[in-house]
C-alpha cells in the first residue's frame, strides 16, 4: 500500500507542477525566460494527466471510497509545498519531479 | 457597514476573522492534535505495556478477570488492544462514563496506571472548549458557522484566486502574510470546507432538533428506531436466572470476519441466562462512521441475534459526512494526511490574524493615532500573542503535566487541566506586559523548547511514543525556526514583520 500512497502524492505533485509551469509568471520565475506557447500547453496538459494518474493511484491504495478524498489532500498539500519552495529553491522544485522515474524504477523491480 | 458588496464582505472577513479567530485557533489546533489522541493517551500513560497479544487471548483474560472481580455487575465493558490503542481496558457500568481498570494483556492482571486526561481532552476541548458540554457544542457550532461565513467572504474578496494560485512573495512584510494566508486558504479550501460543514453535521440534530420533532412529536427513541438502530429488549425475566457464558474466542473471530478490526465488546446480564455479547468494530473500517455499531450474540449460546444494521440513504449520508470529520479511516497515511492539512489550517487562521495587525501597524503602533485607537490596536496584539503562541504553549504544557505530575496525585486529571488553562492565563499575561515581538519570541522559544524536550522524560518504550516525541521533535525546530525569524527581523520603525511566514509554511 505504502507504494500506491507514495505514488498518489508523487503524481499529484508533479501534476500542479506542471499547472504552474504552465502560467507565464512561474515559468519565468524558474528559468528567467518567456515559455513557448506550446511548451505551455504541453506542460499544462501533462499537469492534468499526472492528477488523473494520482486519483487512479489513491484510488489503487485506498479504494474507491476513501481514495478521492486522499487525492484531494494531496493535491491541497503537494500544491502547498510547491507554494512554498518555489520563491526560495524554484529548481529544486521543479528537480523533485525527477522522482518519479525513481519510484518507477522501484515500482517496476523493486 | 460600507458601501459596495465587495467592501462589505471584506468588512465582516475582518472583524469576524478577528473576534471569532482567536477561539477558531484553538478548535483548530486541538482538533489537529485530537487525530493523533490515542497515540498522546498511549504516550501520557507511560504505564500501559506495548504488547502483541491477539485480541481473542486478550478477551479471554479481561472475562477471566472479571469473573474473578465482578461475577456480579449489570454490564461489563472490554476496550480490546488495537493497533492504535495497545492496552486493555475492563469496566463495569456504562463505557461512556470512563473509569474501568487496566490490564496487562499479556497476564490478565490489573497494572497501576496514572489518572491522566490523556489526548482525549484535545478531543473534547475541540468541540466543547471544555464548557459544560451542550453549551460547548453550540458555542463551537457558532464558531463554525463563523468559519465557514469567513470562508466564503474570503473567497469573495480574493479577486485573483486563480491568477495568483501558486504564489508567494516572502520578505515583502505584509504582501506576504496576505500571499500566505491566500495560498494556505485556497490551496487547502477544499479541506477547510469539508472539514467546517461536516464538523456543523456532527450534532446537526442538537442544532435543528426542529425536523425530529415534527416527525417524530420529539421521539429520539422512535426516530433512532426508524433509522434501523432498533435496540433489542433486554431479556428481564432471563436476566435473573444464572447461566453460563459462552467462549467469546468464536464469537470474535465471526464479527470480525464480518465487520473487519475490533474494537471491543460489551457483555449484558453476564453470567445470567439473559447475557447478551456486543462486539463493536474501529471505527475506521470504513468511512462512514461506525460508532453505536455492535453485533448482538446471544451469550449463553452464542447465537447471532442481530448484526449491525444497514442505514438507510439519508442516515448513511450523514455517517459519511460524520467520518469525514472524524478521520478514522484509511490508517495511517491518511490519519497523516488529516494532520497536515490541519496544521496548514492552523497556520492559516494565525497568518490572518497576524495580518490584521501588520497592516494596522504602520498607523496604530505608534505615538502618532489616538489613544484610544491604539489601545484597542494593542488588545488585538496582546490577544493575538496569547490566543496563538499562549495556546501552543498551554498544549505542550498539558503534555508535561501528565508525566511531571506526582502519580500519586489526588484528582490529578483536574490539575492537569488546571495546568492547561493556568499557563495560557499566564501566557496571555506574560503578552500583555511584554512588547509584542518580545512575547512572540519569548512564547515561541519556550514551546519550541519544551516540544524538544518531550523526549527527555523518558518512558519512550515503544514505536508509537517514540513517534508522539519524534513528532514533536520536529514541531519544536520548526516553531524554533519561527521564534528565531521573529527575533531577527529588523525591527523597523514601522514594525515591518517582514519575513516571518517563512517558517510558518513550512
Amino acid at each position: 500500500m505504502m507504494m500506491w500512497v507514495t505514488g498518489g502524492v508523487l503524481f499529484a505533485y508533479v501534476g500542479m507542477l506542471g499547472l504552474c509551469q504552465g502560467l507565464e509568471r512561474h515559468y519565468k520565475q524558474v528559468w528567467q525566460r518567456p515559455c513557448p506557447r506550446a511548451l505551455r500547453v504541453g506542460l499544462r496538459g501533462a499537469g492534468w494527466l499526472a492528477l488523473l494518474v494520482s486519483l487512479l493511484l489513491c484510488a489503487q491504495a485506498w479504494g474507491w471510497a476513501m481514495g478521492p478524498v486522499a487525492w484531494l489532500g494531496a493535491m491541497s498539500l503537494s500544491g502547498m509545498l510547491l507554494v512554498m519552495l518555489l520563491p526560495y529553491w524554484p529548481r529544486l522544485a521543479v528537480g523533485l519531479a525527477a522522482v518519479v522515474p525513481v519510484w518507477g524504477m522501484v515500482q517496476l523491480f523493486g | 457597514m460600507k458601501n459596495t458588496f465587495t467592501q462589505s464582505m471584506a468588512w465582516l472577513h475582518t472583524w469576524a476573522g478577528l473576534i471569532f479567530g482567536w477561539l477558531l485557533f484553538a478548535i483548530f489546533v486541538t482538533g489537529t492534535l485530537a487525530v493523533f489522541d490515542k497515540e498522546l493517551d498511549h504516550w501520557m500513560q507511560p504505564e500501559v505495556p506495548a504488547t502483541e497479544v491477539s485480541q481473542a487471548d486478550a478477551a479471554r483474560r479481561a472475562v477471566a478477570y472479571l469473573q474473578a472481580h465482578e461475577p456480579q455487575a449489570g454490564n461489563w465493558g472490554i476496550s480490546l488492544p488495537t493497533e492504535r490503542s495497545p492496552g486493555l481496558r475492563v469496566s463495569t457500568g456504562d463505557r461512556r462514563h470512563g473509569g474501568g481498570v487496566q490490564l496487562d494483556p499479556r497476564t490478565g492482571e490489573a497494572i497501576e496506571v496514572r489518572d491522566s486526561v490523556g489526548g482525549n481532552f484535545f478531543f473534547r476541548f475541540h468541540f466543547t472548549l471544555d464548557l459544560p458540554r451542550n453549551w460547548g457544542i453550540f458555542v463551537v457550532g457558532a464558531l463554525a458557522l463563523v468559519m465557514l461565513a469567513a470562508l466564503v467572504t474570503g473567497i469573495v474578496i480574493h479577486k485573483k484566486i486563480f491568477k495568483e494560485f501558486f504564489t508567494f512573495r516572502p520578505n515583502k512584510g505584509q504582501r506576504s502574510w496576505l500571499d500566505f494566508h491566500n495560498a494556505s486558504a485556497v490551496l487547502l479550501l477544499p479541506f477547510h470546507l469539508m472539514i467546517t460543514y461536516t464538523g456543523l453535521v456532527i450534532f446537526m440534530l442538537i442544532y435543528i432538533p426542529a425536523g425530529v420533532d415534527a416527525l417524530f412529536e420529539g421521539d429520539s427513541r422512535a426516530y433512532f428506531n426508524a433509522q434501523g438502530n432498533a435496540r433489542l429488549e433486554q431479556p428481564r425475566q432471563l436476566a435473573r436466572q444464572p447461566g453460563q457464558l459462552v467462549d467469546v474466542a468464536p464469537l470474535l473471530a465471526q464479527a470480525e470476519a464480518r465487520l473487519g478490526p475490533l474494537g471491543g465488546l460489551n457483555i449484558r446480564n453476564p453470567n445470567t441466562a439473559g447475557a447478551r455479547i456486543e462486539i463493536r468494530p474501529e471505527l475506521g473500517n470504513r468511512i462512514a462512521l461506525a460508532k453505536g455499531q455492535a453485533m448482538v450474540f446471544d451469550g449463553v449460546s452464542g447465537e447471532l441475534l442481530s448484526d449491525v444494521p444497514q442505514w438507510r440513504a439519508a442516515p448513511l449520508t450523514q455517517r459519511v459526512m460524520v467520518g469525514l470529520h472524524f478521520a478514522q479511516f484509511g490508517g495511517y497515511p491518511m490519519r497523516w494526511l488529516y494532520f497536515i492539512c490541519g496544521l496548514v489550517s492552523c497556520v492559516m487562521i494565525a497568518s490572518g490574524l497576524v495580518l490584521f495587525c501588520v497592516k494596522r501597524g504602520r498607523k496604530y503602533g505608534n505615538g502618532t493615532a489616538q489613544a484610544s485607537a491604539r489601545r484597542w490596536y494593542r488588545v488585538a496584539e496582546v490577544c493575538n500573542v496569547g490566543f496563538i503562541s499562549g495556546l501552543l504553549l498551554a498544549c505542550v504544557a498539558l503534555l508535561w503535566a501528565s508525566r511531571v505530575l506526582p502519580v500519586e496525585l489526588a484528582q490529578r486529571e483536574s490539575w492537569e487541566v488546571r495546568t492547561f488553562f493556568g499557563v495560557w492565563v499566564l501566557a496571555l499575561l506574560h503578552a500583555g506586559v511584554r512588547p509584542a515581538r518580545r512575547a512572540w519570541v519569548e512564547q515561541l522559544l519556550l514551546v519550541a523548547v519544551l516540544c524538544i524536550g518531550l523526549g527527555a522524560l523518558g518512558g519512550v518504550g515503544d514505536a508509537m511514543r517514540v513517534g508522539v516525541v519524534l513528532s514533536a521533535l520536529v514541531m519544536g525546530v520548526l516553531l524554533g525556526l519561527v521564534a528565531w525569524r521573529v527575533g531577527k527581523a529588523v525591527p523597523a520603525p514601522i514594525r515591518a514583520k517582514a519575513g516571518r511566514n517563512v517558517e510558518a509554511g513550512a
